[in-house]
């Protein structure tokens, strides 16, 4: 059974017999394998994925439901570049598992922008990201990493 | 540039942050499945397995059995008469969870299958499944031990200095219980293994920290050589010493592979993670403390019971390393202790970052706290009159080099807001309290463990690469040997790579575990680098016609005056290159550590020791017994930092998960099995859970380590628990022992000490009588009934036994007519996010057949404000309500706690409404009254109801209806409007939505069509709640709306109170006395307290709910009262 989606901008003919799930189809079919899953049950965020743009949680979603497009961490590379340099400098990921489901998650709120006082901004970052659980890191780096490219992109602001 | 002490970017960064690092779940290939068929029973003998029906179905390959080792075959572990363990039960099995047989599929579909198609036949037998059941007399023995006490693998009994003398010479005593709680490591990666039979040796990919010990346990196993076992390097997703030792996914997918000689990938689902994984011993630590007037601590005396589980999996060493907690800091006189590890029929404790020092820690650092308070010493000062002496001996027998401990007690007195104002009058107080611990590096536990060998290579192109038989399981090891390696070389950091793991390209190297990963490592690289680094600059000499002396190494080249020459034009002057590759070698032997033997009980285990003191402030809400940490400060003498960054992140991660189980974590079994077998019943620290954990490193230089490095990595999880449970005692005046802390525990010991009780008079309610005499014929006898025979009786024993649920037909509704029609066939069942559905499948007895899909229905799409009404349709996502201009402050903040921002993305209004039952016996998978039919037992009766059960109105099943809108639309007086076959449209109000917990009045066919939600001038709504995490389901809830006139009267109250009864309960008493009234807190916290006291029955353990409920109506009408 068929299903088209667009991942990262291009179209993909997928089969969705069986009701795979959007993370088992990005891994399995796709070769996409920066969304890993941890869980499985839409209970951690390691698989989060943009889907027309929000952030989604891949492994609970069914493939065939999926008519928006696609983004994975692969497709954001780019775009995440100053937020992944961040993580390196101050320590936002140990083993990685997490880390492309927060970076993912992270580039939704960019876009969206963030409030401008320090203080806000930190406490809507932390409730945002607390779907993705990471169990290395205790966090603090992931939010000061997501809040100073908030500083650093002139238009990252609401 | 000196890259040892700069803050470097891991090596790897660009590949681990885009995702590009293949973890072995990522590897490309072909495969089978593995998966692994467990115990059901905490305790059987197991009469036979039949693997027959299971070897001849489609796509199976590989079935293998105990048969399939050699007869008597353990894990060595420890050795000796320790070894207890096999690969596969064989004969018994002796916790739920254990490995009984293992098959590789074509796909997991078919392993799952023929996983069911095994035919076990179990002879079930009563087994202790704690400490103290497994000492009473007449327990069932679990193994033949060698102590001669039933059920105790190891004694320890022990004194150390003159225990006597410093008793006699104390003034003041404390003694008491504690207890830390077995947690689950819960890595991200879940462990996985690949696994490739080649005719003579076997080939894995792993997540591991130590791969020499996994090839060790492997080969032995299988019966192959040490050598023959070549584990390959790919990532780890996390370890905090759980993957330090062999778990049993490596050998299963070792002989499945050989079984089936084919690949065969066989990775641990989260539910096995927790549930069947070697979590942390739990420690039960009667400890007393002695100390003099001036506060000096003079003696201790420690009994303690560690609780095995049903396997030595390195308990013993776990308990060695807990009880050192007690001489290795401070300067008694004396210490004497007797610790048992015990036997008990649950899952196997393992290696845990911090060893047993976390767990011993606990009662220590509060009784010091308790001593301080008795003296009226503050806690720091009374710390910093204990301190041990530099470079001296302690009472366990380490030889402690630098020690700065002291500076780290200054530190968290700097840093923290310690002398400030604590208020502890009103609903929120606020404490501050410190601990501090101490931590080796590395430990001389097993031969060879004071060796590390590592190589070098240089290129012809200039590049190094270092090799070492270690994992970097996230810990930044590979980085920091890097920088080492480019400093000995004077090359730029960024033409280092590191091979590590691969177990035929790196040297000798017993891998990460003990916080030795920096010590020999480091010891190891330095060396070998160095090494290389005179090779070269004797070459350069001879090149350059100089000096050996007069090279030096800088910038990628040999430099001897004006003169230089590129290093890897070098390697084609050394006669031993190879390929282009010059490689150097080396092996580090670490002088003057001992080893524990069983005739001696003191050593210095390791070259040096790391001490952190950590500070915690928290404020403990009176009303609902939260604990929230606002400010932690962490101070470690780390001795030198070769990478400050790996550093802070080792102790801001250590001391996050410390966190966890100090305030949530905990793996509640019930008959031996483990409850919380997700992440949503698993209350570890979520992003906004945590505090701002702020690292400080005190300036060191320890002499006995690589570049003045000391260890970091488990010293960091030490202080948290207590700091924490001090922390609450200073606010709240209560002594919490037993972690973690826990809502209930702070508001049942806050109770006490006021005097509180609440008083519910059933006997005088013959409406509950009957649910009285059930209740208190469970633990007579009827549940034990109901679990073992009546379970046998329902669906979801015979479904376990058949192949899983082919996948389900879904529709795709084009719309609503379409939906309905869809839904009108048998077994159709509405599918909205998939949010619920979708996981809650693999535990129904008979999930839907065909899925109907509405979130393309425009009908249920439709989010508009119509008239003085907000019309809501089903299928409007969480997030897309939350968002909407005009949507009820209650309904929005009720949203905003409701699961993750993910979740709400896709999850929709009347899904949210309809989702399954809150109980974690129900959707963990437990063969429960509501699953499986009338004969089997509600769980919750005697099992842990202290979160998620009803307090009020309690029927035969306990759970709690767990919609979080189901609780606010009733007191937002909405009304849901529900759509059936044909288009036939009824309105139910919200508040009579719910017919039981979870269970609703829709009919079959019938979907939520709109939720009506009054738009109401000049109301004012609040939703208070309580969850363990953020993001958590309600503990309890309250939901609020008032009119408020102008001269401050309350019109129009609705109060509901959610997580507490079956359904949302309206308070309907408490809205009317409020009616035109002008309330204030305590008027409306003593008629809602009236009300639960009329109407509630509690279970043993969650009376506390009650409390918070009330508390959270107070939070609420505060709300209301100050907008
Ligand atoms: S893997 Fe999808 S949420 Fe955990
Ligand atoms: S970096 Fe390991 S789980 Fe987040």
């Amino acid at each position: 059974m068929s299903h088209t989606l667009v991942v990262d901008g291009r179209p993909r003919e997928v089969d969705v017999a069986g009701l795979p799930s959007l993370a088992a189809v990005l891994r399995e079919q796709l070769h996409l394998t920066a969304a890993k899953v941890a869980c499985g049950r839409g209970e951690c965020g390691a698989c989060t994925v943009l889907v027309g743009g929000r952030p989604t949680m891949s492994c609970i979603t069914p493939a065939v439901l999926v008519r928006e497009p696609v983004e994975t961490s692969e497709g954001l590379a780019d775009e995440s570049r100053d937020l992944r340099e961040h993580f390196a400098d101050t320590g936002a990921f140990q083993c990685g598992f997490c880390t492309p489901g927060q970076v993912v998650h992270a580039c939704a709120l960019l876009r969206a922008g963030l409030p401008a006082d320090d203080g806000a901004r930190r406490e809507h970052v932390r409730h945002a990201l607390s779907g993705n659980i990471c169990r290395c890191t205790g966090y603090q780096a992931i939010v000061d990493s997501v809040c100073s490219v908030a500083d650093e992109r002139p238009e990252v602001h609401s | 540039m000196s890259w040892v002490g700069a803050r470097v970017r891991p090596i790897d960064w660009d590949a681990r942050t885009s995702g590009r690092t293949p973890f072995t779940a990522d590897l490309p290939g072909e495969h089978l499945v593995g998966a692994v068929l467990r115990s059901p029973h905490p305790y059987a003998e197991v009469r036979s397995v039949d693997t027959r029906t299971a070897r001849a179905m489609p796509g199976v390959h590989a079935v293998i059995t105990a048969a399939d080792f050699a007869p008597g075959a353990r894990y060595v572990h420890r050795g000796g008469p320790l070894s207890d363990r096999p690969p596969l039960a064989d004969g018994v099995v002796r916790h739920v969870g254990q490995e009984v047989a293992a098959v590789a599929a074509e796909t997991p579909e078919q392993a799952l299958a023929a996983v069911r198609a095994i035919r076990v036949r179990y002879r079930v037998r009563r087994a202790p499944l704690t400490t103290a059941e497994s000492r009473a007399r007449g327990a069932r023995r679990l193994h033949v031990r060698t102590t001669d006490e039933a059920n105790v693998s190891m004694r320890l009994d022990t004194v150390w200095g003159d225990a006597d003398g410093g008793r006699d010479a104390a003034t003041v005593s404390v003694t008491g219980g504690f207890s830390y709680p077995s947690v689950s490591h819960a890595c991200m990666e879940p462990n996985t293994t690949l696994a490739v039979w080649h005719s003579d040796h076997v080939e894995l990919w792993t997540s591991t920290q130590s791969p020499w010990f996994l090839a060790k346990e492997v080969s032995q196993l299988l019966g192959i050589d040490h050598d023959d076992v070549v584990i390959r390097e790919v990532a780890t997703g996390g370890g905090f010493g759980s993957k330090s030792k062999a778990s049993e996914h490596e050998v299963l997918a070792a002989a499945l592979a050989r079984a089936a000689r084919r690949p065969v990938l066989l990775a641990l689902s989260r539910e096995e993670e927790l549930g069947a994984n070697k979590p942390r011993h739990r420690f039960a630590t009667t400890l007393a403390t002695h100390a003099d007037a001036d506060g000096v601590l003079r003696a201790l005396d420690a009994d303690i019971a560690v609780d095995n589980g049903s396997y030595n999996h390195m308990g013993t060493s776990v308990m060695r390393v807990g009880v050192i907690t007690l001489g290795s800091m401070y300067r008694p006189d004396g210490v004497a202790f007797t610790a048992r590890l015990v036997d008990t029929a649950t899952q196997p404790g393992g290696q845990f970052r911090g060893y047993g020092t976390p767990q011993v820690s606990l009662a220590m650092e509060s009784q010091v706290d308790e001593i301080a308070e008795r003296l009226g010493i503050d806690p720091i000062d009374l710390r910093l009159r204990n301190l041990a002496p530099e470079h001296a001996e302690t009472l366990c027998g380490y030889r402690v080099g630098t020690n700065r401990l002291g500076d780290c007690l200054v530190a968290v007195r700097d840093g923290l807001d310690w002398e400030g104002a604590r208020p502890s009058s009103g609903p929120v107080a606020r404490g501050r309290g410190v601990a501090a611990g101490s931590h080796g590096s590395g430990a001389y536990a097993y031969e060879f463990a004071n060796r590390s060998d590592a190589a070098v290579d240089l290129s012809d192109d200039g590049r190094v690469q270092v090799r070492h038989g270690g994992s970097d399981a996230g810990t930044g090891q590979n980085t920091i040997l890097a920088q080492i390696a480019a400093d000995e070389l004077g090359v730029d950091l960024a033409d280092v790579s590191v091979l590590s793991i691969d177990t035929e390209r790196t040297p000798f190297e017993l891998g990460a575990w003990s916080s030795r990963g920096t010590h020999m490592t480091g010891s190891s690289v330095g060396q070998a680098a160095r090494e290389l680094g005179d090779r070269l600059r004797a070459l350069a000499a001879e090149k350059l016609g100089v000096a050996a002396d007069a090279v030096t190494l800088s910038g990628g080249r040999a430099r001897a005056g004006d003169e230089d020459v590129e290093l890897g034009d070098l390697v084609g002057l050394a006669d031993d290159a190879r390929d282009g590759v010059l490689s150097h070698e080396s092996s580090y032997l670490l002088e003057g550590t001992e080893m524990l033997t069983p005739d001696r009980d003191r050593a210095n285990l390791s070259p040096s020791y790391a001490f952190a003191a950590h500070g915690a402030v928290v404020d403990v809400d009176r009303r609902t017994g939260a604990v929230h940490v606002v400010d932690y400060l962490a101070a470690h003498d780390v001795g030198r930092a070769i990478n400050p960054t790996a550093v802070e992140g080792q102790i801001v991660g250590g001391a996050v998960m410390g966190l966890g189980a100090a305030l949530g974590e905990e793996l509640v079994r019930e008959g031996g099995r483990v409850v919380p077998t997700s992440y949503l019943h698993y209350a570890l620290p979520r992003n906004a859970d945590v505090p701002r954990v702020r690292a400080h490193i005190v300036d060191n230089h320890e002499a006995a380590g690589p570049y003045g490095a000391k260890s970091v990595g488990e010293m960091s999880i030490v202080p948290p628990g207590a700091a924490v449970a001090n922390a609450v005692a200073d606010a709240v005046g209560v002594r919490i022992r037993d972690l973690p802390i826990t809502p209930d525990k702070v508001l049942t010991a806050l109770a006490e000490q006021e005097g509180r009780r609440r008083r519910h008079h059933v006997w005088r309610r013959p409406s509950r009588w009957w649910i009285a005499a059930i209740r208190a014929l469970y633990p007579l006898g009827l549940h034990h009934v109901l679990d073992r025979y009546g379970t046998r009786l329902g669906p979801a024993r015979r479904m376990r036994a058949r192949p899983p649920a082919p996948a389900p037909q879904v529709h795709v509704a084009t719309g609503l007519d379409d939906a309905l029609t869809a839904l009108a066939a048998p077994g159709a069942q509405a599918l909205g996010g998939g949010t619920d559905v979708l996981p809650d499948r693999a535990r129904q007895p008979r999930p839907a057949p065909v899925l109907v899909a509405t979130t393309a229905v425009t009908e249920l799409r439709r989010l508009a404000v119509v008239g003085n009404a907000l019309h809501v349709g089903g299928a409007v996502t969480l997030a897309e309500l939350a968002a909407h201009p005009s949507v009820p402050t209650a309904l929005a903040t009720a949203i905003d706690t409701i699961a993750s921002p993910q979740i709400r993305n896709s999850a929709t209004v009347a899904g949210n409404l309809v989702q399954a039952k809150r109980c974690w016996f129900f959707r963990n998978g437990f063969d429960c009254y509501k699953r499986n039919g009338p004969t089997s037992p509600c769980y919750a009766v005697l099992g842990d109801h202290r979160f998620q059960h009803a307090a009020v109105d309690g029927h035969r099943c306990q759970a709690v209806t767990p919609s979080d809108l189901g609780t606010v639309l009733p007191a937002l007086d909405a009304v849901l409007v529900l759509v059936g076959p044909g288009g036939a449209r009824r309105e139910v109000p919200a508040a009579e939505f719910y017919s039981g917990p979870g269970e609703t009045v829709l009919a079959d066919g019938e979907l939520v069509l709109e939720v009506r939600i009054p738009l109401v001038a000049g109301r004012r709504s609040v939703a208070t709640k309580l969850g363990l995490y953020t993001g958590d389901f309600a503990t309890a809830a309250a939901a609020l709306s008032v009119v408020v006139g102008a001269d401050g009267t309350w019109h129009d109250v609705r109060l509901v109170l959610g997580a507490l009864a079956p359904t949302p309960w309206r308070l309907t008493a408490v809205e009317t006395a409020l009616r035109g009234t002008r309330p204030d807190v305590a008027t409306v916290r003593r008629l809602v307290d009236a009300e639960l006291d009329r109407h509630a029955h509690p279970l043993p353990r969650n009376g506390w709910k009650l409390d918070a409920a009330a508390g959270l109506v107070e939070q609420a009408v505060e709300q209301i009262l100050e907008p």
